[in-house]
């Protein structure tokens, strides 16, 4: 500004005259910084929204240029900070809780299931040989049920159970109310099968051997039931009345396992990456299709606690479980080709 | 090869946080502060704390609502569910709406990022915090539910040690990630809060030192010298300015006396001269980092 007014050997230093320069811009960003910290990004005017990424990447040209002439520690301290403050608001999240569940639904819950259809295979068909070898077990020795299914699932089930127990315990057990199917649904928190999908899931950082002996078991307990009731010529009824939960139950089991396998997948074989960034790299896919089987249980308790005891017929109960099914089949395989985030 | 500003700061401050560089998606690295563990558990006690106010307010209000079902398990049943609810919708609006902060990281100064440096997707903050709960939240209520409907003995055991494995992980990494950081890509830093000071150099530079005289030092040295001259005014900042001046005088061979009350004045003009002239080297590529090893007492 005054250089011309100066001696002709005064000397300014580069740094000084830099930050003279700039100071302003650093200070508006500063204080654009503090409000939306204060009153959330949305708070700030559209004009200030406007100056907001200019003033950050202005900032940033700042820093770099900082960086290669100044030696003011100070200023590159503080200039570092800002970049990192403005860095923060801009690419910091921009959504609400809605845009961030609708985001969830539409696109990262059915691109990660996409992405992960061969491990999805490999756990379906291990809950399938379970459920073969539980009922071919249990149907040539109905001592093997005992075995297979813990007490407390079997209830007052087992081999000693008559076709009328089953029948009217179970199958054609009248509604409950709506206060017990509340009780059902709200449980689903403490629900066996939830906790053997986090295990399921969790226990793929074990290289996925116990999550696919996990997987295995469930299908075995499920054959044995079938066998049971096979056994008293209650097939086809039992299937029924399984079915209006039990498919979303076992999708999402299925879900959660094909995540543990992921994990698995990616925690044996790194390739080119560190153990831990190749997890970091699959985290993302493998955590939300446990998020999603989560929310799968959920709703496999409702219709558990809702829907099962209150129709009694048989198709109509097939029909349910296999619609919600392929409801699931549907959504889970809906275009989601938009690039992975 | 460290800097000359991480060799300052590991000078000035040995206890400082762990660093850790992130590029934006301008390309340009900047340097986080990885959050330390006590601040976590903190924040995260603190949001517990909200919660369970929360839980309170609302444990009232169901009983106000549901006074006639006389069904204490269905109440239980209710608030348990609830409690679900509100805790996970809570850290994910919170981590959403205030961009990477809840109210107890907020009160801590923390913030969640992402990893590589790129935008926080909701998707990652809802991953990071759904995973909480198979973290701690179901494990914890596993293993305290009472009864036979609870866990049996060994099903405890595995799912205790599942918690404490997850609670250590994060001494285990060096980004101090919690499973739903990992799996998330995400990590928590400490929120920067540094302010603009005036510049120490003001108008023009003294020109009264000669140009072997300001190469006896480096850029190193400067910094130091630059973080005594920010230091507030005190008796033993004055003491070290006096020594820092004398051993300066002795260094560069300057003979006029510089009177105590001149001291700071005499510091400044040469920290101008020192930063005038090794800006001057750098901008022709000669850059001078300064002593190797860090001078005693400086």
């Amino acid at each position: 500004m005054n250089e011309q007014a100066r001696p002709p050997p005064a000397i300014t230093l580069k740094s000084s005259e830099f930050r003279r320069d700039r100071e302003q811009g650093w200070r508006e960003l500063e204080l654009l910084l503090e409000l939306a910290r204060r009153h959330g990004v949305t708070g700030l005017a559209p004009e200030e929204l406007e100056r907001l990424p200019l003033l950050y990447r202005a900032a940033l040209s700042s820093l770099s240029v900082a960086r290669a002439i100044a030696l003011d520690r100070h200023l590159l301290l503080y200039l570092e900070d800002l970049a990192l403050r403005g860095y923060l608001v801009v690419y910091g999240p921009r959504g609400r809780l809605l845009d961030g569940f609708r985001e969830f639904f539409r696109r990262g819950f059915p691109a990660a299931v996409q992405s992960a259809r061969w491990h999805i295979l490999v756990a379906l068909l291990t809950l399938l040989a379970g459920a073969a070898a539980g009922f071919l077990l249990t149907i040539g020795d109905e001592a093997w049920f005992s075995a297979l299914v813990p007490a407390g699932m079997a209830g007052e089930r087992g081999p000693s159970s008559t076709r009328e127990d089953l029948l009217n315990g179970e199958i054609a057990a009248p509604w409950p109310g709506f206060i017990d199917s509340f009780l059902v649904m709200a449980n689903f928190l403490f629900q066996h099968n939830t906790a053997v999908g986090i295990l399921c899931f969790s226990l793929g950082a074990l290289a996925g051997v116990p999550t696919l002996l996990l997987t295995l078991y469930q299908g075995l307990s499920f054959g044995a039931f079938v066998a049971l009731h096979y056994d008293r010529g209650l097939a086809w009824e039992f299937i029924g009345w399984a079915s209006i939960h039990g498919i979303t139950e076992f999708g999402a089991v299925i879900l959660c396992s094909a995540g543990g396998l992921l994990v698995a997948e990616k925690v044996l074989f790194p390739g080119r990456f560190s153990r831990l960034d190749s997890l970091a790299r699959c985290g993302g896919t493998a955590a939300r299709m446990a998020v999603g089987a989560m929310l799968m249980f959920f709703v496999a308790a409702v219709l558990e606690g809702g829907f099962r005891q209150f129709v009694q017929s048989t198709p109509l109960r097939l029909c349910i479980g296999l619609g919600v099914g392929a409801v699931w089949v549907l959504y889970l395989s809906r275009p989601a080709s938009e690039p992975e985030p | 090869m460290i800097s000359v500003n991480d060799r300052t700061a590991r000078f000035l401050d040995p206890l400082a946080r762990r660093r850790r560089e992130i590029v934006t998606p301008e390309g340009v690295v900047l340097h986080v502060e990885i959050a330390e563990y006590g601040e976590r558990v903190g924040a995260f006690l603190l949001d517990l704390l909200f919660l369970l106010g929360a839980d309170i307010v609302l444990f009232l209000l169901l009983l106000l609502v549901a006074r006639h079902v006389a069904n204490v398990r269905v109440l239980l049943e209710l608030v348990l569910f609830a409690a679900f609810l509100v805790r996970n919708l809570y850290f994910i609006h919170f981590e959403l709406a205030w961009q990477g902060v809840t109210p107890g990281k907020r009160i801590v100064g923390l913030r969640v990022i992402d990893r590589r440096g790129g935008p926080l997707l909701p998707t990652a903050v809802i991953a990071r915090n759904l995973m909480r709960e198979l973290e701690v939240f179901m494990p914890l209520q596993a293993v305290l539910s009472a009864g036979a409907l609870g866990p049996g003995i060994w099903e405890r055991l595995a799912l205790t040690l599942w918690l404490v494995l997850l609670a250590l992980l994060p001494f285990f990494n060096r980004d101090r990630l919690r499973g739903g950081d990992l799996l998330a890509g995400t990590m928590v830093i400490a929120m920067p809060k540094r302010r603009l000071l005036d510049d120490l150099v003001e108008g023009a530079v003294d020109q009264s030192f000669s140009d072997p005289q300001l190469s006896a030092y480096g850029a190193f040295e400067l910094q130091i010298l630059e973080e005594l001259l920010r230091r507030p005014e005190s008796a033993e900042t004055a003491v070290l300015r006096r020594d820092v001046c004398q051993r300066i005088c002795r260094k560069i061979g300057w003979t006029a006396p510089v009177p105590p009350h001149e001291t700071t004045a005499f510091l400044q003009r040469f920290y101008a001269a020192q930063r005038a002239f090794l800006e001057r080297e750098q901008l022709y590529g000669r850059r001078s980092a300064g002593k190797e090893e860090p001078p005693d007492g400086g």
